[in-house]
């Protein structure tokens, strides 16, 4: 079971995100749990979560983040714009998938 | 220009991380938080309750009984928002601190009662609503920081009672909790009498008079209200949440004259301020998200002719309607897209301009002070924050406007695509799918 959390400022907009990345999950046949919070609770989320993957505007809260990871133990990284645009959660899972595999 | 973007951005990020990093505006956002379901909660039955034209329906006494009954719902929420949001920052300052939020809370609430004068007129005993919302609200996250720094400082001293093995896990933690609280209190006591002392009276007064007046009167102007939205697009631009970094510092403002509103509001006056958290959450944010991107996603369907276009309007719309519109921002793009810059700028500020002079002329009245989710779709956003039809009319006239402003940029870019798409056939079409 791979877990993926994403974080942005009401957990609104990567909560679109969510729905094709698990559409994208379901084709590939990968098994997978992922879910969308506020900002505000990713670092309470994070303990049951395999990676972290933040919405792009909210970049500026990687290094905060990052913190409480490294005491998980998992890795986070900021989503790439032009994905987060196109609700791509093909590419977006995949490069979850690509960060859990390192 | 793009070595221009790379400087500004470097400004930027760290204005941002360094905003967003600080404890204090990092608690004093998630205190926000806290209380917004239940300032939310109070906001609809404040709408409920003055529904226009329900007095012609039911007559003038059924009505007055149906108002004070509803009445309570927002009485115990909205009207004394200050508490929720003392105990919010009390707690996560605490908790940022790793000691136990939940008395952080507390004892930043009972500071702030201790703080608060208990009297009313002659009568003793009873604590003025108002000081518990728009007017304590400063006070209130002043006290909430400092008792919070107190608790912290008290308990890292570790001048606590050590229970003896054996006791209960939650007897013991109540006692270790017993000192600091102790200690930070009594200063809030020791501050309380000695503003007695003064011409003040109280430090509620001190503060209010001294602070929050003066920051209150200054944010509800234009000038600082153009700035504010300014600031939001510009970080918006360089892909920065550009809410969340400059509400972190208008939020007491904003919310302090929407509560100031919403008394009045209950009470049958005139509201006394335009500019207010409603006004940038419904008229400027709430109409399809920041950079009022629904006339953008309109633009997109009326005028739009290249596949990729096309595309970003289909994907945009849904979330649109709901003002989510990361899709329209990263997608179309809006980001580091020069071509764009100038109606994201311009346009919130011709519209933040409209808006505030149409509302001192009268034509529509400012809002009420009502919370209204930001989600709720642009027109019924708008009727709802000034309780009048309209509200929802001006936010309509205002999409009209941010499109004629957006209209030769979209065009222009639409060219640009449909050019390249021609050009490069099915090729490009496939990617941009």
């Amino acid at each position: 079971m791979n877990r993926i959390l994403l974080a942005c400022s009401a957990g609104m907009s990567t909560s679109l995100l969510v729905t094709k990345m698990k559409e994208a999950a379901n084709e590939k046949g990968v098994d997978c749990e992922i879910w969308a919070v506020a900002q505000d609770k990713a670092p309470k989320d994070m303990e049951e979560a395999d990676v972290l993957l933040i919405g792009p505007q909210m970049k500026f809260m990687k290094k905060k983040f990052e913190k409480t990871a490294q005491e998980v133990g998992i890795p986070v990284d900021v989503i790439d714009p032009m994905s987060y645009g196109r609700v791509d959660g093909k590419a977006v899972l995949e490069k979850a998938l690509e960060l859990m595999e390192r | 220009m793009s070595r221009f973007m790379d400087v500004l951005e470097n400004i930027l990020m760290p204005i941002a991380d360094k905003l967003n990093n600080n404890r204090y505006l990092t608690s004093l956002r998630d205190g926000f938080m806290i209380a917004l379901p239940l300032i939310i909660f109070g906001s609809i039955f404040v709408v409920i309750a003055n529904l226009p034209f329900l007095d012609k329906l039911i007559g003038a006494e059924a009505y007055a009984e149906y108002q004070s009954a509803l009445g309570a719902a927002s009485a115990g929420t909205l009207s004394i928002m200050a508490t929720f949001v003392i105990v919010g920052i009390g707690y996560k300052l605490t908790e940022y601190y790793k000691g136990e939020a939940v008395y952080g809370g507390v004892t930043a609430l009972a500071a702030f009662l201790i703080l608060t004068p208990q009297i009313v007129g002659d009568v003793t005993g009873v604590i003025a609503a108002e000081n518990l919302g728009a007017k304590g609200m400063f006070l209130g996250i002043f006290t909430a920081f400092a008792s919070a720094e107190l608790y912290r400082f008290f308990t890292e001293k570790n001048w606590t009672i050590k229970m003896p093995q054996g006791v209960p896990e939650a007897v013991s933690r109540s006692f270790s909790a017993l000192i600091p609280i102790t200690f930070t209190l009594t200063i809030f006591l020791i501050i309380r009498i000695i503003f007695s002392y003064t011409t003040f009276g109280d430090v509620q007064n001190f503060i209010y008079t001294v602070v929050q007046a003066p920051l209150t009167s200054l944010g509800s102007g234009l000038p600082a209200t153009i700035v504010a939205v300014l600031l939001i697009q510009i970080f918006w631009f360089f892909g920065l949440h550009g809410q969340i970094i400059v509400n972190s510092v208008m939020d007491p403002i904003w919310y302090s004259l929407a509560t100031e509103n919403l008394a009045a509001f209950k009470a049958g006056e005139a509201v006394p301020h335009i500019v207010n958290k409603q006004f940038i959450e419904s008229f400027i944010v709430g109409m399809g998200g920041s950079g009022m991107t629904l006339a953008v996603i309109l633009g997109i369907f009326l005028i739009g002719r290249s596949r990729q276009m096309k595309d970003i309007g289909k994907l945009g719309a849904p979330a649109g309607i709901f003002n989510v519109n990361e899709p329209i921002i990263f997608g179309l793009p809006i980001i580091m897209n020069p071509l764009v810059l100038i109606p994201w700028l311009v346009a919130p500020v011709v519209v933040a301009i409209i808006t505030y002079l149409v509302m001192a002329s009268g034509l529509v009245p400012p809002p009420t002070g009502v919370i209204v989710p930001w989600t709720t779709p642009t027109i019924l956003n708008g009727a709802i924050a000034t309780n009048s039809w309209q509200g929802g009319v001006l936010q309509a006239f205002n999409i009209g406007v941010v499109f004629l402003i957006w209209w030769p940029f979209l065009k222009i870019m639409d060219n640009q695509y449909y050019e390249s798409e021609k050009n490069d056939n099915g090729e490009s079409n496939d990617k941009s799918a």
